[in-house]
């Protein structure tokens, strides 16, 4: 089986495709092989190095209710090594990995046996029957025992140790609603040692030191939460999407204790498949000579069943919702949010053009109303303000005096019913996509930027999107704008935020 | 047929496993890269002006910068310097009036950044490539006569003090980050008590500055012979040396001013400074200055700094506190050096308040044990690698990248000697040279240690 299927990609010829704009010039080839695996190369001859990425069609999207936060686990745990990355004697060491799946897989059953008892049946964990058992926290004893055992039998850190030994810098990785990258830059001409460690870390992950790690989710949580605006914000994440938008990436701490390496092994292995995944390069390599290379790594690795995508509708909507959220902390704000499409639908791009043309005409009318304030128009969730999933356009208004919060409301309403009636001023669009092409530009001239929105439009849609996208924001009139508005800034598709001074009881 | 299939076969069969050779026996290449040649991209004027040009035409942007060997330290005048940003940022050129200015850099959807360090100043204007024949000379006139008035020092001095609150409610202490700010602020306001470095203005101090003050700051420092410029994007490298000749080549040559060398700190002995604060995660940064080190040490000190905690990456610190524990998500060191003076040398981490003092036990722990034991052979292998092989070529990726480096190289060094040799000087680093430089650099007995957030611990 493995044989016919080298033999037929033998039999492959190569496909490599090119697109480029005028404007958007962006020599992206692509060469997919027979198991699925997607590699993308922009070729920067005569440069030294070279910025690797490689995208995963998986991210919070696909976590299951109880285990938010579970596909970021997961990229912390594929830093943790492989038998051949890290370990110092894998014959001993897979044994007390198998010592705690099987103690896990026992806890598990315990805890399922004891789930009358320990649940947490209050909405906030106020109240459990019980909150351990004896043969859990003999379990659980266990299992930190073994871990112990574990770290005496491997390295920390074993990945990324050989990245910065052969002079790769931005070895990272990130994880949101949609996608889970690894990111490297490293000198072109070793370019195989990026391959080498992800296509092992992409089969062959050792989850080492899980609940040590669970405990850095937790930093990072408490991190979020120290910004006064967070809770806030994930309100109204929450408020306004019904199916989408209510993902945390980084997941809720009440979630972190139940990850179990039984969930994170099955996320693992449904989705890190090749015909899942997408290799990009850009900078000092050819595709001529990464296609034999990508191969000699990933070539073994077989088609696997597709993951089902997911596919991000969002019920029709059916009524305005205002969220009162008090604050001393906070300044006073109102925030309007109208659902939009994700990318791909034909209507998301024009909205990229409307929220920085509409911010300067907003601010000149809140200016002239006398209302103190600041406003900022975006269409950010999370981390990203782009998403192949429904998300919202997001009109924000900063006040400096609460007072003028009535007013505030009353004039950003007017304003945005006006929108879809006149189209605005013809030169203020034409600057807005001045600004927008040079954000472009700003982002295309960093390789990482760069090969971050190619493999961040193949995960949220295709990478042969990206230039149609830009080439589209160029092509919005002002009359197209006021239609657009018109259709989405309706009152049902609406979702108004306000910050009121005077500390709620939490 | 037979024999054919076999050996197709064969190839098949070997090709499909696994390659899971170790990175050590990969046969990756030794580095031949060899550092930009400055000389290639360096323009010189008769004035004593020189700057580095580079074409980069992947898209269609210019980015312009000068870097000014001017900064909050320079001045004799309480405030002139700060006032001085003040008018680089929003004043614009002499004649041409602030409401104008703001509006040519909107209309060019520019990218326009003064930022003045103790000793350095750098003011950077990125634009579209169609805009390049009207920022060049507005970006020359900024640097060459800004405008000055009474309303910079107002300004100026207005900014002093308190944090003025940001509309936005993350402002200072709310921020996660802004928190380590704090904590790192902390730091320094007692290193440098009493130090030049370590002087905060107050809104009264600018109440005796008046423009001619401003100007004259100006003047004795914005001289050709103080400043270098870097120009790289989608350019003609010869038109843009003609320009910066006609922009530049005609500004008199001036008395470059006299460096003011700085004294040493006082130092004090190892203490603990608790900053209350009412926050989910406490603030951890310890540290001392760092007097200026000799070039045949730097390298040393460099690999022994990677070694320990060069940021967010494999190394003694994040090893002993994120990597075994789950303590925190970071726990790296931080290299702030003064060009003619004390640096500041601290490792820093954060973490929920119940695991603060492991964290400062297992750092200082390692902090003690890189003066008492060699490393080993294979983290420095590791550091070379990270340091020679990586962050110093990312300093000449490409054009934007070399024209910078070499221009702030020629300004604060007045050659490019040490970029020419540091990767020579990395590779010949021993485990000695790194135990005395931890040694010299390293000491536990004047750490200063800051803790933001709740009380956790004492030390002795």
């Amino acid at each position: 089986m493995q044989t016919f299927k080298y033999l037929s990609m033998l039999a492959v010829a190569f496909f490599v495709t090119s697109a480029a704009a005028q404007t958007y010039d962006l020599p992206i080839q692509e060469h997919v092989y027979d198991n699925g695996l997607r590699l993308l190369v922009i070729e920067r001859p005569g440069e030294s190095r070279v910025v690797a990425k490689i995208f995963t069609d998986m991210g919070a999207l696909n976590e299951t209710p109880g285990e938010y936060g579970a596909a970021h686990f997961l990229e912390h745990l594929m830093f943790k090594g492989t038998p051949t990355l890290g370990s110092l004697d894998w014959e001993r060491e897979r044994e007390v990995h198998d010592q705690i799946r099987a103690a896990e897989d026992a806890l598990i059953e315990e805890l399922n046996r004891s789930r009358n008892d320990i649940r947490e049946r209050g909405v906030f964990h106020d109240y459990q029957h019980r909150s351990s058992t004896p043969r859990i926290e003999e379990l659980r004893a266990l299992i930190d025992s073994l871990n112990r055992q574990a770290q005496e039998l491997s390295d920390e850190g074993p990945m990324k140790v050989w990245y910065q030994a052969y002079g790769g810098t931005r070895s990272t990785a990130t994880t949101e609603q949609e996608y889970m990258k690894f990111d490297l830059d490293l000198p072109a001409d070793r370019v195989e040692l990026y391959l080498r460690v992800e296509a092992d870390r992409m089969q062959n992950s050792i989850f080492r030191n899980f609940d040590a790690e669970r405990m850095v989710l937790v930093e990072q949580r408490l991190g979020d939460l120290n910004r006064a605006e967070t809770e806030f914000r994930e309100a109204m994440n929450s408020l306004v999407g019904r199916a989408s938008m209510v993902y945390v990436p980084e997941g809720y701490t009440n979630d972190f204790q139940q990850y179990t390496r039984h969930y994170e092994r099955e996320l693992y292995e449904t989705y890190f498949v090749p015909n899942n995944t997408t290799l990009i390069f850009i900078g000092g390599v050819t595709m001529e000579e990464m296609i034999p290379k990508v191969e000699k790594y990933f070539g073994h690795m077989e088609w696997a069943p597709e993951p089902k995508r997911y596919q991000g509708r969002e019920p029709l909507p059916s009524g305005e919702k205002r969220l009162n959220w008090r604050s001393d902390t906070l300044s006073p704000r109102m925030e309007v949010r109208y659902q939009i499409p994700g990318v791909g639908h034909p209507d998301r791009p024009g909205f990229d053009v409307l929220a920085e043309a509409f911010e300067t005409a907003l601010q000149s009318v809140v200016d002239e109303a006398g209302i103190s304030g600041t406003v900022d128009i975006n269409t950010r969730v999370v981390h990203t303000a782009r998403f192949g999933v429904p998300a919202s356009i997001n009109v924000e208004l900063v006040l400096s005096d609460a007072s003028q919060l009535a007013k505030a409301e009353e004039v950003l309403l007017a304003e945005l019913g006006r929108l879809g009636k006149e189209p605005l001023p013809a030169d203020e669009v034409a600057f807005a996509k001045k600004k927008l092409r040079t954000e472009w530009y700003r982002t295309a001239v960093d390789p990482n930027a760069l090969a971050f929105e190619i493999g961040h439009f193949e995960v949220m849609d295709s990478w042969k999107t990206l230039v149609p996208y830009l080439e589209a924001r160029d092509a919005a009139t002002a009359e197209d704008l006021r239609d657009l508005a018109g259709k989405y800034f309706i009152a049902n598709n609406r979702s108004v935020g306000v910050v009121l001074p005077g500390e709620a009881s939490r | 047929m037979k024999k054919l299939l076999l050996i197709l076969v064969f190839y098949a069969t070997s090709s499909l496993a696994q390659v899971v050779t170790h990175p050590r026996e990969m046969g990756l290449p030794d580095s031949d890269w060899v550092r930009p040649d400055p000389a290639e991209y360096q323009l010189s004027l008769e004035n004593g002006l020189i700057a580095y040009v580079a074409k980069v035409d992947y898209v269609p942007l210019v980015t312009m910068s000068a870097f000014v060997r001017a900064g909050k330290v320079s001045d004799e005048s309480q405030g002139a310097a700060e006032s001085l940003v003040d008018a680089l940022k929003n004043g614009g050129p002499s004649g041409m009036g602030a409401s104008e200015f703001k509006a040519s850099l909107r209309q060019m959807t520019a990218e326009y950044v003064v930022e003045m360090h103790d000793e350095w100043t750098e003011v950077t204007l990125n634009v579209p490539a169609e805009d390049l024949d009207e920022a060049l000379p507005l970006f020359a006139a900024v640097v060459r006569s800004p405008e000055i008035s009474q309303t910079n020092i107002r300004r100026a001095a207005g900014s002093m003090g308190p944090e003025a609150e940001d509309l936005g409610g993350e402002s200072g202490a709310q921020l996660y980050e802004g928190s380590m700010d704090i904590a790192v602020d902390h730091f320094y306001e007692i290193i440098y008590n009493g130090h030049p470095y370590g002087r905060w203005l107050t809104p009264d101090d600018f109440d005796a500055l008046d423009v001619d003050d401003v100007a004259d700051f100006h003047a004795g420092y914005f001289v050709p012979g103080n400043m270098t410029i870097a120009v790289a994007g989608a350019i003609d490298v010869d038109e843009i040396n003609s320009q910066l000749v006609a922009l530049f080549g005609d500004w008199p040559a001036a008395e470059v001013p006299e460096v003011k060398q700085m004294p040493p700190v006082t130092r004090s002995r190892a203490a603990l400074h608790h900053f209350p604060a009412k926050k989910l995660q406490s603030w951890l940064v310890m540290g001392h200055d760092l007097p200026p080190i000799p070039l045949a040490e730097q390298a040393a000190f460099e690999v022994m700094n990677y070694i320990m905690g060069e940021y967010h990456m494999n190394t003694r610190m994040m090893r002993n506190t994120r990597y075994k524990y789950g303590y925190t998500n970071d726990a790296s060191s931080f290299v702030e050096d003064r060009w003619y003076g004390p640096g500041g040398y601290t490792y820093r981490s954060y973490s929920r308040p119940e695991v603060i003092e492991n964290i400062y036990d297992n750092m200082m722990a390692e902090l003690i044990r890189i003066r008492e034991e060699e490393v080993s052979d294979h983290e420095l292998f590791v550091a070379k690698g990270g340091l020679a092989d990586g962050n110093f070529q990312v300093k000449y990726l490409d054009g934007y990248a070399l024209t910078r480096s070499f221009a702030v190289e020629r300004l604060r060094y007045g050659n490019h000697e040490r970029s020419a040799s540091y990767v020579e000087r990395i590779r010949a680093v021993t485990k000695e040279d790194v135990l005395d430089a931890a040694r010299k650099y390293i000491r536990p007995d004047v750490m200063q240690v800051i803790l933001l957030g709740e009380e956790a611990f004492a030390i002795d």
